[in-house]
């Protein structure tokens, strides 16, 4: 390796390590990274200020944005609460019904919304729901936190790494449907399973007063239907779009912001509000990681890497996929999956340029940063916001809990995905 | 007028060494809002309010749920009743630093700090810092609109 992509490597993995120990904000770490990058680009000569910016990938971050307005836009009219008092008054107050019930309704919703804003939104009424039943409300949020990211796996808009790959790999909303969600169909049945069981004695409890939940209102929960329609609407001719893509040769970015636009044009927000309800500073981080590593990339560091794996390529490729997948999830439960994604992204792409087929890899790279977030009570940011929301009720989740029945819940699902990924390997040749 | 002249200066006040469960006593025995908690010397340290007890009863969950409409029984949080090990642990455990007012502080300036920080009763006390009485929002309430009758008879 020569000095460039020693010093580039250097940068990238000091900022892995200020994410991984929070001791800076991870936009901070981005955005100083991305600098400090390009700064030693210029000045050995590897990487100039227009690769930094050609590296960015406006195509996932597009895609981001138009999902953003649309759950902005969304998340004032109550919809969201509706679906959580709906599974409440539906489970008529049996804690086994409510666990299947609130986790498969999170699972649908953020497999087509941001899965943080699906879980802030419904894990307090879930909180409530369990208050007045007098029931330990861990389980419940545990669950909505690990099938939410499981579940969000099966789609290309389902989560973050799913778009990154989708636009780097070239893979549609339809390739995710027919190659990821039978496989996390399968694995968030081992996931809902194996909660069911490890949580079997607070799930015994018999609640106290269930009439109480029988008079729960979901309509009451709607505070604005009409713009609630409308945007479902708006987000349902979106996911049609998806479907047929590829066909009409646009990009989902593409698809997303005439969404977006068209939502915000029938509903005439408060533009300030709404707009403020974006995450920019996830933008702000995407951007920055796509600059950082775009650096990693020109400096040859990442050819360094390819070489290595290839020399170790004297293995099978199905066994390949599967290290990839555990490689990826272990890393993953400890560090944002994002920055993973991003950095395996150039490496596969890499492989793939000097011959070894990769279609099946990206699959293995989309399972492993989904499935490893449910391993530690930080491996994702829905993880955190039920932990953090749980310190408000009498049974908090601790990052013990989360080891003792979410860690097992990860191993799971990565095994059923490594078995599927194996049986199906021959299919995802293609 | 000032505060001196409104103040309710009967203040009941609890020592620090009271529990929880015995502050929620005088709470219900005096039918006050706040209790000033002194040291051994009657040197105010803090204030424990009635709402700070209720907190118990009531988590903080309802403030993560912006709108409570589709609720129509509370169930099971009605009936829950705190730990008695969380009811025997010292008052100090709830308590809030003081907020106090000079007995020579002008009404309106009082009203205008309890509606900065939300407060409903301000402790009073004198210049060398002692707890001499304690003011409501009614008190100066009243104070301040018995103003404008008398300015109506002059």
């Amino acid at each position: 390796m020569n000095l460039a992509a020693i010093l580039a490597a250097i940068i990238f993995l000091v900022s892995l390590a200020l994410i991984f120990t929070e001791t800076l904000n991870r936009t901070i770490v981005g955005v100083a990274g991305a600098v400090l990058m390009v700064l030693l680009g210029r000045i050995l000569g590897f990487y100039s200020e227009s690769d930094a910016v050609a590296a960015i990938d406006f195509n996932t971050l597009g895609l981001l944005l138009g999902m953003m307005i649309l759950v902005a836009l969304l998340e004032p009219t109550g919809f969201f609460q509706y679906l959580a008092v709906w599974a409440g008054r539906m489970s008529k107050g049996k804690p086994v019904r409510l666990l299947i019930l609130l986790g498969t309704v999170t699972t649908l919703v953020s497999m087509f919304l941001d899965n943080v804003t699906t879980v802030v939104l419904i894990a307090p009424v879930t909180i409530l729901i369990s208050e007045i039943l007098g029931i330990n409300p861990a389980p419940l949020l545990m669950a909505e936190a690990i099938l939410s990211d499981t579940g969000g796996v099966a789609t290309l808009v389902g989560d973050p790494p799913n778009m990154l790959i989708g636009s780097a790999a070239g893979l549609s909303f339809l390739d995710f449907i027919l190659y990821a969600m039978p496989v996390v169909l399968v694995s968030w049945l081992v996931a809902l399973l194996l909660l069911r069981y490890l949580f079997r004695r607070e799930l015994a409890v018999r609640p106290k007063k269930i009439k109480a939940v029988l008079q729960l209102n979901p309509s009451e929960a709607l505070n604005d239907p009409k713009t609630a329609f409308r945007v479902l609407i708006v987000l349902g001719a979106a996911i049609l779009f998806f479907f047929i893509e590829h066909l009409l040769e646009i990009s989902p970015a593409f698809v997303a912001l005439s969404a977006a636009a068209l939502a915000l044009v029938w509903v005439r927000p408060d533009v300030k509000q709404t707009l403020g309800r974006i995450e920019w500073s996830v933008l702000v981080f995407f951007a920055a990681l796509f600059v950082m590593v775009g650096g990693l990339q020109a400096s040859g560091a990442l050819t360094a890497v390819i070489r290595l794996i290839e020399h170790a390529d004297s293995l099978s490729p199905a066994f390949f996929g599967v290290l990839i997948i555990w490689i990826v999830a272990g890393l993953s439960a400890v560090v944002d999956n994002v920055p993973i994604t991003i950095a395996m992204i150039p490496v596969i792409l890499g492989l793939g340029a000097d011959g070894i087929p990769t279609a099946p890899l990206w699959w293995a790279l989309a399972f492993g940063a989904g499935f490893g977030g449910n391993g530690t009570i930080i491996g994702s940011t829905a993880n955190i916001v039920v932990a953090t929301l749980s310190e408000k009720t009498h049974a908090p989740i601790t990052a013990k809990l989360w080891n003792k029945r979410g860690l097992p819940v990860m191993l799971a699902t990565c095994a059923a995905a490594s078995l599927l990924y194996i049986l199906a390997y021959p299919l995802y040749l293609r | 007028m000032i505060i001196r002249d409104c103040m309710k200066s009967n203040v009941v006040s609890i020592p620090s060494t009271t529990t929880i469960l015995e502050a929620a006593a005088v709470f219900v025995k005096r039918r006050v809002g706040i209790l000033p908690v002194v040291d051994e010397s009657g040197k105010p340290i803090g204030v424990i309010r009635i709402g700070d007890l209720l907190t118990l009863e009531l988590p903080d969950f309802v403030h993560l749920v912006q709108d409570l409409d589709f609720v129509h029984d509370f169930g099971a949080v009605e009936t829950t009743r705190p730990d008695r090990q969380l009811l025997l642990q010292p008052v100090t455990t709830l308590m809030k630093p003081i907020q106090a007012i000079e007995e020579t502080s002008g009404l309106l300036r009082a009203y205008a700090r309890m509606l900065q920080d939300n407060l409903y009763d301000l402790p009073v006390v004198d210049a060398s810092g002692k707890l001499v009485g304690i003011v409501s929002r009614v008190d100066i309430g009243a104070a301040v609109l018995s103003l404008w009758s008398a300015k109506e008879k002059r």
